[in-house]
């Protein structure tokens, strides 16, 4: 501010020095050491009694006066010096004080590093930028690092000493963890290569061996669920040791280290760990091995991928065991119902301790796809298991619960590549349910043809549900038919007739056989009434799926009453005229086909509680010289007497083979028409395009024969529906 | 098989109006067949006068010459039906020295487009013979080495073999039977020499006992030209009538051949 100045104007006017006052050198060097004197006091913790406006002063006027760089290098040469000083009395430290006393100096020198960047500040903000001079504050950080940190006597041991502590801590011992933040902070702060170089890099080094060594230790001696334990524990543990006292920068660097040291370097050992490896935990159900598992190996490359395949091959093995095991296939019912609880199994581990992965998901599927198809017989027995169910194994339960076990039967489904064949057996076995009457519940029922028909389509199912048409149309016709002709039928026995239609039934050959003449009349009086008003039909009676309620009475007057098919009713009826009958008589009589015969008598003789008819001679088998009686001493608990069956059953080999050819035969047609419809749309197309679009199409139903679909092609050629390209013997064309 | 009538349908409907004409014109002067009169103008590029020097430079059928076929016609011909049969061509066969069984009778009947084995009606065996180019029996047994030759032709003898199929099979079937197919490939492949003849004979006799495709009768020429007897060049995509796969198969079981890697 000027003394004197031009005359006092109203208008108070402040006007810039223009007194240029001259600063000897001396001044400057007196000004510089009132500053050096401050550093040191700032050092030696007397601040205090030093004035902050004076200093600030001070330097503001050696840089105005261009003694800037001389105050620059004074301050550098300076706190060097006293840096140097401070690694003396650090270096002198004894054991655990050697990084308090760094620490204590680090923060003394921050505190005094601030205090001189305010009194510099006028520095700071102008000789240092336009001399392209490092700034205070950094100035300082980098003097403590050259001079400290990078000392040749601190610093490997200030690396040694926390390396030691973290190792010690590693192994149970409780450290300062205040302490090891503010060192690492101190490292970060001063640059994040010096964090680096100077502690991470060695860190993650010595962590590498440390982890590597202790791993071998544990899988020497561990069972894979324990190491897992062990490994989640250090993993745990070290990304708590980030959180506390390292760097956030080292979390993902240092559980690398662990994943790939504990997880990754010995996947392959746990997991085929014998007795607890994952195989075993599979069996056993061990939900949170498993879990832990999975999260473990997740953190590693290839480690889902690792337990998936070990999972897809065991699956494949023990279903292979189980569908080819001829143990197992006697009872069709518990062969499926062991393939549920297998697909239940598995199942739950997926959802509860692998995450619903949808990997793991598929892999169980395909797993299921592969072996379930490995035994021909799947979809035979699948039907068995539905039969069995509809018949009497839902009894009582809910419509939930029915609802349940009908859709893990559809996963099963799914699963097969043959579903035209369990279309035949289901057909079979429904048309055995409903013409019994055994079946548990109409709603079960519909529930699982819907549930068919969704899957597949409608071509699917129908076939079926004209059969349930059918029962409900005969059921009226009936009624009409006694509401009609009451009188005309009078005493005779009661007729209840089912009227299939042919197509939607399964075609059964049905031999002729001679029905007693009292149910020939009231038959012959249906197919009367029947054609009267159904034009234009035919009707063919099946007696081979017939049953029949007769009342007998016995030697000492107990009536029972018995229930049969048709045919030993017509071989019982035959005995109301004659005591015994030879089975050469019996067969004359009837005309009922040898098999079925045998079959017949052997149910009504030779069973114990339902040998109604007594043999001679008393052997097992029936031979065409036997003789019949009818069994006057006859005894049974109950009044109703159940003797014929018509259960589904699983097929005897020549039935088995009967059927499969027959399903062979329909595919041809499908298989045609497969052929010219994709013909018709692409005109032109080569062999194996014509293989693969095929299979595609039909996939839904059948897997294909690529030879029979070649064979297929040549008889469409024979038939002039394709022909060979002239040039392209490997092309095909369509004739329209 | 295509007919004559058929051929010449196509052709006359690619032809142009001049052309038609030129055609008409010819035939009219000539007297000769439509087929000759397109020869001789497609051989001098659809110059009448040139199709004239061409006709009459060859030696060619002239209308009196028709009347000697007429007659040789009527010498082999049935006494009640108006159709050469099985004893005329015996009678054809003796006169020109050859066997009946003599591969050149199919090449024969192929120049006469002969519907049927051991028949010839009166335009196949007339037509034939014009086609041939002779007019006697002495003309014709000159003619047998030079027709013989032509089963070397390979463009030819495919022709004469899809020929077969057709020409022998009994008349309403569809297939050829198994027997005839397998004396008729001894017949043909013993002038084409195929080393695994008689493997293919004794399968089909072995494992098929059906009647033969003609696909599959095509088609085993194509395999006979194309694949090597050791099946190094077989590829089971190669979309071959089953037949000709299992046919591999049996080689490959029997250790006729070895499998490929």
């Amino acid at each position: 501010m000027s003394g004197g100045g031009p005359p006092r104007k109203r208008n108070f006017k402040i006007e810039a020095f223009k007194h240029r006052v001259e600063l000897d050198p001396k001044y400057a060097e007196r000004t510089w050491k009132v500053l050096e004197h401050a550093i040191h006091e700032i050092y030696n913790h007397n601040a205090s009694g030093l004035s902050f406006e004076e200093l600030y002063r001070s330097a503001y006027n050696m840089v105005l006066h261009k003694y800037g760089e001389k105050l620059y290098d004074g301050l550098k040469n300076t706190m060097t010096w006293r840096l140097k000083e401070i690694s003396k009395s650090i270096e002198a430290a004894q054991g655990g004080l050697f990084l308090e006393e760094l620490n204590a100096k680090w923060m003394d020198h921050n505190k005094a590093l601030q205090m001189i960047r305010d009194i510099l500040m006028y520095m700071d903000r102008t000789y240092v930028p336009t001399s392209h001079r490092t700034p205070v504050h950094e100035l300082g950080l980098n003097l403590w690092r050259d001079h400290i940190i990078h000392s040749p006597m601190i610093h490997s041991r200030l690396l040694d000493t926390l390396l030691d502590l973290i190792h010690r801590e590693r192994m149970g011992e409780v450290i300062n963890r205040g302490l090891m933040r503010s060192i690492t902070k101190m490292l970060m702060d001063l640059g994040p290569a010096v964090y680096q170089d100077d502690f991470e890099k060695p860190f993650l080094e010595v962590s590498a061996s440390f982890y590597s060594g202790e791993s071998q230790e544990f899988i020497e001696c561990c069972d894979c669920g324990n190491y897992l334990k062990k490994a989640e524990r250090r993993l745990n543990e070290e990304m708590e040791r980030v959180s506390h006292y390292l760097d956030a920068g080292s979390e993902a660097k240092i559980t690398s280290v662990v994943e790939k040291e504990m997880i990754a370097n010995h996947m392959h050992r746990l997991v085929h760990m014998e007795n607890s490896g994952l195989v075993n935990m599979l069996i056993d159900d061990k939900y949170e091995d498993l879990g832990r598992m999975y999260a473990l190996f997740r953190r590693v490359p290839d480690g889902l991928s690792t337990l998936r395949d070990v999972m897809t091959s065991y699956l494949r093995e023990t279903g292979k065991q189980l569908v080819t095991d001829p143990e197992r296939l006697k009872d069709p019912v518990e062969f499926v119902q062991r393939l549920l609880n297998e697909k239940d199994k598995h199942d739950k581990i997926i959802s509860v301790a692998f995450g619903n992965d949808k990997t793991f998901q598929n892999a169980l599927n395909s797993s299921f796809e592969y072996f379930i198809n490995l035994n021909n017989r799947s979809p035979e027995f699948i039907s068995l298991y539905v039969d069995d169910k509809l018949r009497k194994g839902l009894k009582g339960a809910t419509e939930e619960d029915v609802e349940v076990i009908l859709d893990k039967v559809m996963m099963l489904f799914r699963y097969l590549q043959e579903k035209d064949v369990f279309e035949k057996y289901y057909k079979q076995h429904l048309a055995k349910r409903l013409l019994s009457g055994k079946t548990v519940s109409d709603d079960a029922e519909r529930s699982m043809i819907v549930k068919l028909k969704t899957e597949c389509g409608y071509q699917f199912t129908s076939k079926l549900e004209g059969m349930f048409t059918d029962m409900k149309t005969s059921q009226d016709t009936m009624q009409d038919f006694y509401a009609k002709k009451a009188e005309e039928l009078g005493d005779g026995p009661t007729l209840d007739v089912h009227i299939l239609t042919t197509g939607s039934w399964p075609t059964q050959p049905s031999p002729p056989c001679n029905l007693p003449p009292e149910i020939l009349t009231v038959c012959e009086k249906f197919r009367a009434y029947y054609l009267g008003t159904h034009s234009g039909r035919r009707l063919t009676w099946q007696t081979n799926m017939g049953t029949a309620d007769i009342k007998a009475t016995f030697g000492k007057g107990q009536k029972h009453e018995l229930n049969v098919s048709t045919y030993q009713m017509c071989v019982l009826m035959l005995f109301n005229s004659a005591d015994g009958l030879t089975y050469k008589e019996i067969e004359q009589a009837t005309e009922i086909p040898a098999s079925d015969l045998k079959r017949c008598l052997q149910s009504l003789a030779c069973v114990k509680g339902k040998n109604v008819l007594r043999k001679e001679p008393m052997s097992k088998d029936i031979s065409e010289d036997d003789t019949f009686y009818f069994n006057d001493k006859f005894t049974s608990k109950l009044v109703k007497v159940k003797i014929g069956t018509v259960v589904a059953q699983k097929e005897s080999e020549p039935e088995k083979q009967e059927t499969r050819q027959r399903v062979e035969e329909d595919r041809k047609p499908q298989i045609e028409a497969a052929i010219v419809r994709i013909m018709k749309s692409r005109r032109v197309l080569d062999h194996n395009s014509i293989v693969s679009e095929v299979t595609k199409q039909l996939q839904a139903r059948f897997l294909p024969n690529p030879v029979v679909i070649k064979k297929r092609i040549e008889s469409l050629i024979e038939r002039e529906f394709l022909e060979r390209d002239k040039v392209d013997r490997k092309l095909y064309r369509y004739l329209a | 098989m295509k007919n004559d009538a058929d051929c010449v349908c196509n052709l006359q409907y690619k032809l142009g109006k001049g052309s038609r004409e030129k055609v008409q014109q010819f035939m009219t002067i000539t007297g000769a067949s439509e087929k000759v009169a397109l020869q001789a103008l497609k051989a001098s590029d659809w110059h009448l006068e040139g199709a004239f020097d061409f006709f009459y430079s060859q030696p060619q059928i002239s209308a009196a010459n028709t009347r000697r076929l007429e007659e040789m016609y009527n010498k082999y011909k049935e006494p009640d039906a108006d159709m050469i049969m099985v004893e005329g061509v015996s009678q054809l066969c003796n006169d020109l020295h050859v066997d009946p069984q003599d591969i050149v009778m199919l090449v024969i009947s192929w120049h006469m487009k002969a519907a049927t084995m051991c028949e010839f009606t009166r335009q196949e065996f007339i037509g034939g013979l014009q086609s041939i180019g002779v007019d006697s029996i002495e003309k014709l047994r000159e003619k047998l080495p030079s027709l013989r030759a032509e089963l070397k032709d390979d463009h030819k003898f495919r022709e004469i073999y899809n020929f077969t199929f057709n020409w022998a099979r009994e008349k309403g079937q569809k297939s050829l039977s198994l027997e005839t197919a397998i004396g008729m490939w001894q017949l043909l492949f013993a002038e084409r020499q195929w080393p695994l003849l008689d493997h293919w004979c004794e399968f089909l006799q072995v494992r098929h006992n059906k009647t033969i495709s003609r696909d599959t009768w095509t088609q085993l020429l194509e395999f006979v030209k194309s694949i090597d007897p050791q099946l190094s060049n077989y590829d089971e995509e190669g979309a071959w009538p089953y037949l000709i796969d299992e046919f591999v198969e049996y080689l490959i079981e029997n250790g006729f051949v070895q499998r490929k890697k």
